[in-house]
């Protein structure tokens, strides 16, 4: 299901409740213009699995974080914000999970540049 | 001076004799004989067991072990050693210089000093004092400060941790050790070595103390330090312990320290509880090397079957069974041979 | 007693590769552990993006380099519900006995990587590894390659089965099952063993699904959850096996769903190749291979040796245009700092030895 992000803790909370207390990933998707990220939840008990979306714009990336709810989002949310220059609203600032990343170009993004630094060290 | 002249010669090769002697220069020439007999057969005995270890632990793992330097790989042990004194010696920035240097070396020689206070044979000991093997008990004891000290002069965190835990499970296994140490002299009238010995030449202590056998034979795995209380040294967790911080050179002498204070170990075992070189129709010295080589190979076989025991673990351990144990097994010494 | 900061990796003896933990200790207690990860980080993610469908399973092989042919399969499915390809029975029973035979081999070397971990001298180590050999025997009789195979194409595989392969196959099984009682006797008759593992990095069921943790330490944590089961995919549905759970969510808890988890992989590849039908096995040739529509999506879940591993595929034509890949590896090492706290340093590395972790998969 698609949801606006900031209708997504409240829906997340409901969802929790409901039975699908269980998060398997939190994930972005880049379609150049706009930006997917994706909660996988699992109702364990069920078996039942339930995607919510979430569509932002790519130049105005941020979604509220959920760890409050799920202790999985930690690392999750964390790593997405690295590879993908999200940010996440409502948590501390961390260090970056990936040792000696400096974080500046996520590279997960579609215009990522490959092989900036060598380019940039030849001329 | 012809009487003094005439001793030696009857005396053949009794180097006890020799040491008691009225004339000094025999007396400190048997001296520097027996340490140097004692260091060959330290020597021996290590290298022999270093590379045993090696092959037992291989065998139990269904593996080989050395097999490509001399037959069966004996002599990869030396080669190892060769490698190992040919490499540099690095002292870190950080340590305490002086005491880095001394501290392993003194460590040691504070071994081979216990092993030198031990009798070997009627005709092969140096000391025969009234309470010999209290006097090793207490310069043992001592051992696990100055394995401390050494640590801390390499100011590494690793070998902190080690040396904290090398002390606290001093507390532990020290007092149940020395219980069944004081069982044996209630059982023996004295705390002589010799006489120990003579008292088992009706049967051995182990037959009539087993349980004082069994505490003394894991308190000596944790003076040891060997598997499972080898928390000093533990690699999967501390990388190397107190040895993190330490060069090739000083690895090497530490390998030779651990089994110096094997045969220590096993020695004094084999003297307290099997009857030391006492045995039917083989020399003296080859009952006891004998008796300390079996118990020795048990030691191994321990390392190579068993997990790390936890710090908190071994001194519940120690105080909820080791100490109990022990004061049964005085009672029932007392019972018996008071 | 003032609080240490040691730090752990990323070259250390039980990290299991390049794994850098900092860890503040307190005595012998942990306070606080941060992994920090990273260093075998090769952007699998970015780079499966510009090369072809089946130009990547050799990269996903390498996330895993103790269960290869696992990561190999996810991706393989995943681009298989990309297209709507369905796989032929054959090949799904052949599936099925490679994937549990790698699990057994994956479970033989955690035995003794574990063992290691909580202070043993390479026994278990040894021994696992010895028999982990013969699984890795039989997977070159089938596969070609002992590390990597890269025998998984769309629809099937690259080969059949070699013609003496089941008789193989149920020998060492047979072999196996002995084995594994013999683990059973040496370990757990050992008392400082069962000390160090029973109740240690308690995990309850509550903070096993809050945390995410997946796999064996979720199952050992009373969570009835097998993917096998539970999102049943190719044959499984048809086999017998029981998911394995232990209500405690201890370390022994964890040793003993692997355990069992092997005994039960056992009964699958006997009755698997039992089971196995007549008829045609193979893929499509890598050149002949449709274009899946664009921007369609699938989502995969597979239970790997190590837990649940989800791909998330966004196909573009002939390539992957986003692949999300949930390790489980990832998720299992985030639990690592709510396990140690409050535990002795000793045991942080009992607890890393239990959660199984293999840094390629971690890191990706």
């Amino acid at each position: 299901m698609k949801i606006e992000r900031e209708l997504l803790k409240e829906k997340l909370a409901e969802m929790k409740k409901a039975g699908f207390d269980y998060l398997e990933k939190i994930t972005a998707v880049d379609y150049s213009d706009h930006l997917d990220v994706i909660y996988l939840l699992e109702n364990i008990e069920d078996g039942k699995e339930e995607i919510v979306e979430v569509t932002m714009p790519a130049d105005d990336a941020w979604v509220p974080s959920v760890m409050k709810l799920f202790l999985a989002a930690d690392w999750y949310e964390r790593e997405m914000s690295e590879m993908f220059g999200i940010n996440i609203v409502g948590r501390n600032a961390e260090r970056l999970l990936l040792e000696k990343w400096d974080g500046k170009q996520p590279p997960l993004r579609k215009s990522f540049q490959w092989g900036m630094p060598y380019e940039e060290g030849a001329k | 001076m012809t009487n003094n002249l005439q001793i030696p010669f009857g005396m053949g090769l009794n180097v006890t004799s020799y040491i008691n002697s009225p004339n000094p220069v025999y007396s400190v020439g048997g001296i520097i004989a027996f340490a140097i007999i004692v260091a060959i057969i330290i020597s021996i005995f290590g290298y022999i067991f270093g590379w045993l270890e090696r092959k037992m632990i291989a065998k139990v793992q269904h593996r080989h072990g050395p097999t490509y330097v001399g037959k069966f790989g004996i002599l990869q042990n030396f080669a190892d050693l060769v490698k190992l004194l040919a490499k540099e010696d690095i002292i870190p920035d950080s340590a305490e210089r002086t005491l880095y240097i001394i501290g392993l070396p003194l460590l040691v020689s504070v071994s081979i000093f216990l092993v030198l206070l031990l009798p070997f044979a009627p005709s092969l000991q140096a000391t025969n004092f009234a309470f010999g093997i209290l006097i090793i008990f207490v310069i043992l004891s001592f051992t696990p400060i100055l394995l401390f000290i050494t640590a801390f002069s390499t100011s590494n965190k690793f070998a902190d941790i080690s040396a904290q835990r090398s002390v606290l499970i001093l507390l532990s296994y020290e007092l149940p050790m020395i219980l069944a140490v004081a069982a044996v002299g209630i059982a023996a009238h004295g705390y002589n070595i010799a006489s120990i010995i003579s008292a088992q030449s009706n049967g051995i202590f182990a037959i009539f103390m087993p349980l004082g056998l069994a505490v003394l034979f894991i308190t000596m795995l944790a003076e040891l330090e060997r598997p499972p209380f080898d928390l000093r040294e533990a690699d999967s967790e501390l990388i190397a312990g107190w040895l993190t911080d330490m060069s090739a050179p000083y690895y090497a002498l530490s390998l030779f320290l651990d089994y110096s204070r094997m045969l220590l170990g096993s020695l004094l075992i084999t003297i307290l509880f099997f009857g030391g070189w006492e045995g039917p129709l083989l020399p003296p010295i080859v009952w006891l090397l004998a008796k300390a080589s079996v118990i020795s190979i048990f030691i191994i076989i321990i390392r190579a079957t068993t997990v790390r025991m936890r710090i908190d673990s071994i001194l519940k351990f120690g105080w909820k069974w080791l100490l109990p144990l022990s004061l049964i097994n005085l009672v029932i010494a007392y019972i018996i041979f008071a | 007693m003032a609080v240490t900061r040691i730090n752990i990796g990323p070259v250390h003896p039980s990290t299991h590769g390049v794994l850098r933990l900092v860890a503040d200790i307190d005595g012998d207690t942990v306070v606080d552990v941060q992994p920090h990860i990273g260093f075998l980080h090769r952007g699998v993610e970015k780079l499966v993006e510009t090369r072809m469908f089946m130009q990547n399973p050799p990269y996903m092989e390498k996330l895993d380099y103790v269960s290869p042919m696992s990561y190999d399969e996810v991706y393989v499915a995943a681009v298989e519900a990309a297209m709507g390809v369905e796989v032929k029975e054959r090949a799904q029973y052949i599936r099925v006995i490679l994937l549990e035979l790698q699990r057994i081999a994956s479970h033989l070397l955690w035995i003794g990587t574990m063992c290691n971990d909580i202070g043993q001298m390479f026994t278990a180590f040894m021994w696992g590894f010895q028999d982990r050999d013969m699984v890795l025997n039989l997977l070159e009789e089938a596969a070609g390659g002992r590390m990597f195979y890269v025998n998984m194409r769309i629809g099937g595989m690259v080969r059949d089965l070699p013609p003496d392969f089941a008789d193989h196959a149920l020998g060492l099984m047979d072999y196996m099952e002995k084995r594994v009682k013999e683990y059973e006797r040496y370990l757990e008759r050992n008392p400082v063993f069962m000390e160090r593992m029973k109740g240690v990095g308690v995990l309850s069921y509550d903070d096993a699904k809050n945390l995410g943790v997946t796999g064996p330490v979720l199952r050992a944590s009373g969570v009835n959850f097998d993917a096998r089961k539970n999102k049943a995919y190719y044959v499984y549905q048809k086999l017998h096996f029981s998911t394995q759970v232990q209500m405690a969510g201890d370390n022994l808890a964890r040793y003993k769903v692997r355990m069992m988890e092997i005994r039960e992989s056992i009964r699958l590849v006997r009755e698997a190749i039992k089971a196995l039908p007549d008829g045609d096995a193979l893929g499509m040739p890598v050149k002949l291979i449709l274009p899946a529509a664009k921007n369609r999506i699938s989502i995969v879940s597979r239970e790997l040796p190590r837990g649940e591993c989800i791909m998330y595929l966004v196909a573009d034509a002939q390539k992957p245009y986003r692949l999300s890949i949930r390790s489980p590896s990832f998720i299992n090492l985030a639990a690592l700092n709510f396990l140690a706290k409050g535990q002795r340093t000793a045991d942080m590395f009992g607890i890393m030895g239990t959660l199984d972790l293999v840094m390629g998969c971690v890191d990706k």
